[in-house]
């Protein structure tokens, strides 16, 4: 039985836990330009503390993770209960439903990048001709991340919404016959049946989507690549850069331990909320 | 008409129409990637944009023309297909050991390696892969996206092999059977739709991988997403081909996810959630 196992555990092992115990032994490392290296100690992580870059970093990925997470749920479990409503589903609307997420992000950010186009956009054509002002939408420092958070969440959503939709379908019918009899308004029922009975399905859908928001790298990468200046550099796309633009690989790591403890600290949080929520 | 059935209509009527703007916002803009890959060059960039045009192929001959994309296109399918194998080779026995004897740790160890951040395994595997001169090869990109590939095929697996009742294994162990021979004989052919759905999200989702091949791999072996950025140029001038070697980047994934449509969230979600 063991032996069964054993090619998965040698290579998840090699591939996957020894490199990280490597990437801890790096976090202690400093490298000099000419590729010499030695022990630093905690210096990488005395200079994360000083880094103003670090703190951006971690603000910019909160901001995106919470925007994002947040038009992905309620945008999810809207269209959800607008799915559920529809009964059946024929597999060509499924699969339309599903190809946003099911593409690359690199494709995605490709074709909204021609989309959000300042001044040969589709998007800003949409906007005059409905009378409001045009946007820079990604080339600007102020809207980059609400635009990075929509495009994540166009692609997202619709895979949140398939989620609740399966929580949707494994409630017991006799509650909604109970509010029905006892006269309750569809509002009523939504709010005091259906959301504290979809609260796990919920929470669920949102660890699953924290992981990826919290390390996102691929849109912002192929769009803006951090830009414009910094305003979309989130933690992992400045982790890096100081390691395969600037090859500080010692402080890359540091950087990269300290964003892989948050996303298992909001991993845990969550689990816990999820806890809390059962029923 | 009652009132309770005039309700009923409106209420229906109010859904479909939610329906059909949520489907729009949905199909939209990969509707306009399709549509622009097919323009002419000088009208992908009219303003305002055009949705009426004489379609041509022009930008497809033009990608092929002034890229390398077909040898891109060879890579990521060697990538891909070489991870997804090795995904499957050594998944599917470790699914099966784990279902069968509850030890979960190399299951969940896979399912952590899922969770961090890509870079934090690219660190160190390009220190590793530079000292031995493997940056650049197949095997180094092959190896890095068999990490996204075998938590799928093993977490994929898992409820089928687990929904397999004991007593058929049990039967097969007192006729002698060991255990490769019952995995092979009796438990893989029960799971076979199960597999098929796990290859397919394993192939989809390597295919897609952006950050590894960004590092490891070279001019040689770069694959079509990594590549993408060679597509992208300078302003607005390939807009046609950049939509045309999107629209070919995205079509594997988006066929074969057609295929395991009605699997697929169950799937993705690697057993947290039975969709």
């Amino acid at each position: 039985m063991a032996a069964l196992s054993a090619p998965a555990v040698l290579f998840t092992v090699g591939m996957i836990a020894f490199p990280v115990v490597y990437t801890v032994w790096l976090g202690f490392q400093t490298f000099s330009s000419t590729g010499k290296q030695s022990f630093a100690g905690l210096a990488n992580y005395t200079k994360l503390i000083s880094d103003t870059e670090f703190w951006h970093g971690l603000w910019v990925t909160i901001a995106l993770f919470v925007l994002s997470l947040a038009l992905q749920l309620v945008f999810g479990v809207w269209l959800a209960l607008v799915l559920f409503h529809a009964r059946r589903l024929s597999g060509i609307v499924r699969s339309l439903f599903i190809s946003p997420f099911m593409m690359p992000p690199v494709v995605a950010g490709m074709m909204w990048l021609v989309i959000l186009d300042p001044s040969l956009g589709a998007a800003n054509y949409v906007l005059q001709s409905v009378g409001l002002p045009p946007s820079d939408w990604l080339a600007s420092p102020t809207w980059v991340i609400p635009t990075v958070a929509l495009i994540d969440s166009w692609q997202w959503t619709p895979y949140v919404a398939l989620i609740v939709l399966g929580g949707l379908q494994s409630l017991p019918p006799s509650v909604y016959e109970a509010a029905q009899i006892d006269g309750a308004s569809p509002l009523k029922t939504f709010q005091r049946i259906t959301l504290p009975l979809l609260l796990p399905t919920i929470v669920t859908a949102a660890i699953l989507r924290s992981v990826d928001l919290l390390r996102f790298f691929d849109i912002i990468y192929i769009t803006t690549q951090g830009g414009p200046g910094n305003a979309s550099n989130t933690l992992n796309i400045y982790g890096f850069r100081v390691g395969f633009e600037f090859f500080n690989i010692g402080y890359a790591s540091a950087l990269m331990l300290t964003l892989t403890a948050i996303v298992f600290g909001a991993v845990l949080a969550f689990n816990r909320l999820r806890g809390a929520v059962a029923w | 008409m009652t009132d309770a059935a005039h309700n009923e209509r409106w209420i229906r009527w109010l859904n479909t129409v939610q329906l059909v703007i949520a489907g729009a916002v949905i199909m939209a803009p990969t509707v306009w990637m399709v549509l622009s890959s097919f323009k002419p060059s000088f009208e992908v960039t009219a303003y305002p944009p055009t949705v009426i045009f004489a379609p041509t192929l022009e930008n497809y001959v033009e990608l092929t023309r002034t890229t390398p994309f077909l040898s891109y296109a060879l890579n990521s399918l060697i990538v891909t297909v070489g991870s997804t194998a090795l995904g499957l080779l050594f998944g599917i026995p470790a699914a099966f050991a784990v279902s069968w004897t509850r030890i979960t740790w190399p299951a969940i160890l896979t399912l952590a390696a899922r969770m961090a951040p890509g870079t934090l395994f690219l660190l160190p595997w390009y220190v590793m892969f530079r000292q031995v001169g493997m940056i650049g090869s197949y095997t180094a990109l092959i190896l890095s996206h068999a990490v996204i590939t075998l938590p799928i095929v093993i977490w994929v697996l898992l409820p089928s092999f687990d929904a397999i009742p004991r007593s058929v294994f049990e039967a097969a162990q007192v006729d002698g059977c060991s255990v490769t021979r019952i995995l092979w004989r009796i438990a893989m052919p029960l799971v076979a739709s199960g597999i098929a759905v796990s290859a397919i999200l394993a192939f989809v989702f390597s295919w897609n991988y952006f950050l590894f091949a960004l590092v490891l791999s070279n001019g040689d072996t770069k694959t079509l997403i990594a590549a993408a950025f060679n597509f992208i140029g300078e302003g607005s001038t390939q807009w046609g081909a950049l939509m045309a070697a999107a629209t070919l980047i995205a079509l594997p994934p988006l066929l074969l996810a057609a295929l395991v449509q009605r699997w697929l969230v169950s799937g993705l979600t690697l057993g947290a959630v039975k969709g």
